[in-house]
């Protein structure tokens, strides 16, 4: 061994001390959090909870689709005590799954009786609207629908990238059976399919293809062009929303639940109470764009406003043939597979 | 030793074959089923293109590095690594936002579908076969090739008779690899559109568990008969005379055109992306608001995930090497059933997409009783993640390297009375060394970029540069991810420089 390679052996055994010894701590009490919503989208109220509470918090990230499959495997074994998810599938399965135990009455009534579980084992944090952003370019106005069901047609063919092995699509098409039933859901798939809509991974990659032109508009969170716009302003890209209670704008909502495993499940509820704070809703509103639910904060500007939306948080337990049968739907369509 | 590593790379399939079990899934169900088989004949036409370009295109520039005068020789030995340190899905990212009308490379057409993966993920992947191949050139037999040129034979008639059969197994080596990572990966396949077994894995991942287990299931029986199948050519006996001086092949007249090509590489899987990563963190700085931004705080941003990486990964390589080498060392030189197994086990992992792994790795580990329960989400625990996941690209390399040690030189070594252990420390050892470390740098560079599993399993608030890129990527946070993606290609560069690169040289003859 060089006397190199030992400096950085030695560097390597102490890193992994320090490790080791940093994971020993006080005995304020602990918040182990798995959160869906990553650092940039929930971070600084962490921080903000954890200083005026004298409470350590310590949080995974991860996506929240994967997380929820790590609290299933985990089962009640899992040392996480409060679930964050960023769209309403994660939670469902978790519920299905009974991983879930009820929030406290005063907690759930912070938020609209739509934007919580019936059963109470969850709520939620803050929306995000289905929306189609489109190039500005290569796309009037005017001729965008007011309905997403219009999107069948042939003026559209080809021209709507949907990203149909994401979780924002799939809640969303499990909230249109949720509402419309499965049949008017199958068959809105099945007409987009039919009109060549390419598949895409995910908004991000929609939002992208939409503001370079390879796509003239697609269907997204309307969150994502909200951030394209930051990174680079020149984007010729905007969201446009349909008609007033169309289907197409539904609102689907991020959200958070105690977990069956929670230490302490007063002060997991203490801290889902603090997202719902006007601080905390705040910041969903200015710094991530997304819908408040609670406090009376407003949405961001230019946003249409909460009551002219459907708020989608369906029932997984209530819903026939669950989850599978979104997959199920989306699968027999073919628009998974279509480019 | 051996045993333990069998029962380490069994993990994934065991877990596989239970979970599809206990959820009511239906293997023989989904082999017949057209929308399970479509998937997964791209799945393999994708691999097999890919690792077949990789193999080409791998071999060529190690040659050309390290027996050519090409024009930046030093320089493109480092980079021609360095794709391999990118992510498959921010490098797919890079790659599309650079081509196609309004671009970087605007006369260059967006990569999409079947023919998009495959040249996408072979300029990202071809480091598979370099690596290990510039590693056995480094060790490979000089006096033969000499020979080969006093007989009367070209430069490159030597290289094509008397050097290739010596790279056959290194070649071997990397390109099963190569096929294997294509198998599982899921970043770039989504993202270039083209519907493979592993995105109908992640799209049922949550909506329909005992569909994704058992299409996981199939793809780990898969892998696992390509693994068991896929044997190690015999390779020509190694050199009698290291001590000859590599052979320099002067490329006279094709020294422009082979350079120009060589750095083409570069540029395509390494300038373009990078150039990308520039202008997503200049853009996006200009717009940025302190509290939303995090790239305000450069620092802060990168310093803990640049540690917490280059920790995990450099400990990951040598817990690899350590583990595989004794499966490696069973499995050429005694060929018993039960390293061969364990050999191929650990071989098919690498073919799993890391959330499946990730999930079988709890799945036992949150089971384990007593104080063994201390090591769930710890150190050690995410360390033997990477492990059981890269570990096939330590004992590909290492097998390679070991198949081409002459049995005459240990059987001398014997007849002088060496013990087993002094004849692998003496004997072995130093010829395997460049193989061992490429294989090492192979699961350095890995770990570095890996996503999944490393969000599932570190210690809570190891956050690494792959994790702080991928999470960015995530929500849209350009910027982050660009400048995230460049530390974690220096990153990547240093350590391949010091760990892989640098003592291959030093340990090759001059």
């Amino acid at each position: 061994m060089t006397p190199h390679l030992r400096a950085l052996a030695v560097t390597l055994a102490a890193g992994a001390v320090a490790t080791v010894l940093t994971g020993c701590g006080s005995d304020r009490p602990t918040l182990t959090i798995y959160s869906g919503r990553t650092e940039n989208l929930v971070g600084p109220l962490l921080t903000q909870y954890a200083e005026a509470n004298d409470v350590d918090i310590e949080i995974r990230y991860g996506g929240s689709a994967d997380l929820a499959l790590l609290l299933d495997e985990e089962g009640d074994r899992s040392p996480a005590d409060v679930f964050i998810s960023q769209s309403p599938g994660p939670l469902g399965y978790l519920s299905g799954d009974d991983r879930l135990v009820e929030l406290p009455a005063d907690v759930l009534d912070l938020v609209p009786e739509d934007a919580r579980a019936s059963d109470g084992r969850w709520v939620g944090l803050s929306g995000r609207v289905r929306t189609l952003v489109y190039n500005t370019d290569l796309v009037d106005e005017a001729d965008l629908p007011d309905s997403i069901i219009d999107l069948t047609g042939e003026e559209y063919r080809g021209r709507v990238a949907l990203a149909p092995s994401n979780g924002s699509f799939q809640d969303f098409v499990t909230a249109f059976r949720d509402i419309d039933g499965d049949d008017t859901a199958a068959e809105w798939l099945a007409g987009m399919s039919a009109n060549d809509s390419p598949a895409y991974a995910n908004n991000t990659a929609i939002v992208a293809a939409v503001a370079r032109g390879e796509v003239d508009m697609g269907l997204v969170n309307h969150y994502y062009n909200y951030r394209q716009v930051i990174e680079e302003p020149d984007s010729p890209t905007s969201n446009h929303f349909f008609a007033d209670g169309d289907i197409g704008n539904l609102l689907l909502v991020t959200g958070a639940a105690t977990l069956g495993t929670a230490d302490d499940t007063e002060l997991a509820a203490d801290f889902i109470r603090f997202l719902l704070t006007e601080q905390a809703q705040t910041f969903f509103s200015e710094e991530t764009f997304e819908y408040p639910l609670a406090s009376d904060v407003e949405p961001y500007a230019d946003l249409p406003p909460l009551t002219s939306l459907g708020i989608s948080t369906f029932d997984v337990n209530s819903l026939g043939g669950g989850l599978v049968r979104t997959e199920e739907l989306i699968r027999d369509s073919g628009v998974d597979t279509s480019g | 030793m051996i045993g333990l590593a069998a029962v380490v790379f069994a993990f994934p399939l065991v877990y596989l074959a239970w979970s599809s079990i206990t959820l009511g899934g239906d293997l023989l169900a989904a082999l017949t089923d057209p929308l399970v088989l479509r998937p997964l004949g791209n799945s393999l036409a994708l691999s097999l293109t890919v690792s077949l370009a990789c193999a080409v295109l791998g071999t060529v520039s190690a040659l050309v590095v390290a027996r050519t005068d090409v024009v930046g020789r030093p320089a493109l030995t480092v980079l021609l690594a360095m794709p391999l340190a990118i992510p498959s899905f921010v490098g797919a990212t890079a790659l599309l936002s650079a081509t196609g009308a309004g671009g970087l490379v605007p006369f260059v057409s967006r990569p999409d579908g079947f023919g998009g993966a495959s040249i996408v993920l072979t300029l990202l992947s071809y480091p598979y076969v370099y690596l290990p191949v510039l590693a056995r050139l480094r060790g490979s037999a000089r006096n033969t090739e000499e020979a080969a040129r006093l007989l009367g034979a070209g430069p490159w008639r030597a290289v094509v008779t008397v050097v290739l059969p010596q790279l056959r197994g290194s070649i071997t080596a990397g390109s099963l690899l190569v096929f294997l990572y294509v198998l599982s990966d899921f970043g770039a396949v989504s993202l270039l559109r083209y519907d493979t077994i592993t995105r109908s894995i992640y799209a049922s991942r949550l909506l329909d568990r005992p569909t994704s287990v058992t299409l996981g299931l199939l793809l780990a029986l898969l892998a696992l008969g390509v693994a068991a199948l896929a044997r190690l050519p015999q390779q020509a006996p190694p050199p009698a005379d290291r001590s000859a001086p590599a052979p320099v092949i002067e490329l006279g007249r094709a020294r422009i055109p082979v350079s120009a090509l060589s750095w083409a590489v570069v540029a395509a899987g390494l300038l373009v992306p990078v150039t990308v990563f520039v202008t997503w963190a200049v853009r996006g700085s200009a717009g940025l608001e302190p509290a939303f931004g995090g790239v305000s705080d450069v620092t802060g941003f990168v310093t803990g995930p640049v540690l917490n990486s280059g920790l995990a990964a450099s400990v990951a390589a040598v817990a690899a090497a350590v583990l595989v080498l004794p499966v490696a060392a069973a499995s050429v030189r005694r060929g018993d059933r039960l390293s061969r197994a364990t050999a191929a086990l650990a071989t098919s992992v690498l073919a799993l997409p890391g959330l499946v792994t990730a999930l079988a790795l709890v799945f036992f580990a949150i089971a384990a009783p007593g104080v063994l329960r201390v090591l769930y989400q710890s150190f050690p625990l995410l360390i033997l993640g990477y492990v059981m996941h890269f570990g096939a690209q330590s004992l590909q390399a290492s097998q390679a390297a070991l198949a081409a040690v002459p049995a005459r030189l240990n059987e001398a070594a014997q007849l002088l009375g060496a013990d087993a252990r002094r004849r692998f420390v003496t004997v072995d050892l130093p010829l395997i060394l460049p193989g061992v470390s490429a294989g090492a740098g192979l699961v350095m560079l890995s770990t570095l970029k890996e996503l999944p599993a490393t969000a599932l399993l570190a210690p809570i608030g190891f956050d690494t540069l792959a994790t702080t890129i991928y999470f960015a990527a995530e929500d849209g946070f350009f910027a982050q991810v660009g400048v995230a993606s460049l530390v974690l290609i220096v990153v990547s560069a240093v350590l391949t420089w010091l760990l892989v690169l640098r003592p291959a040289i030093r340990t090759a003859p001059r």
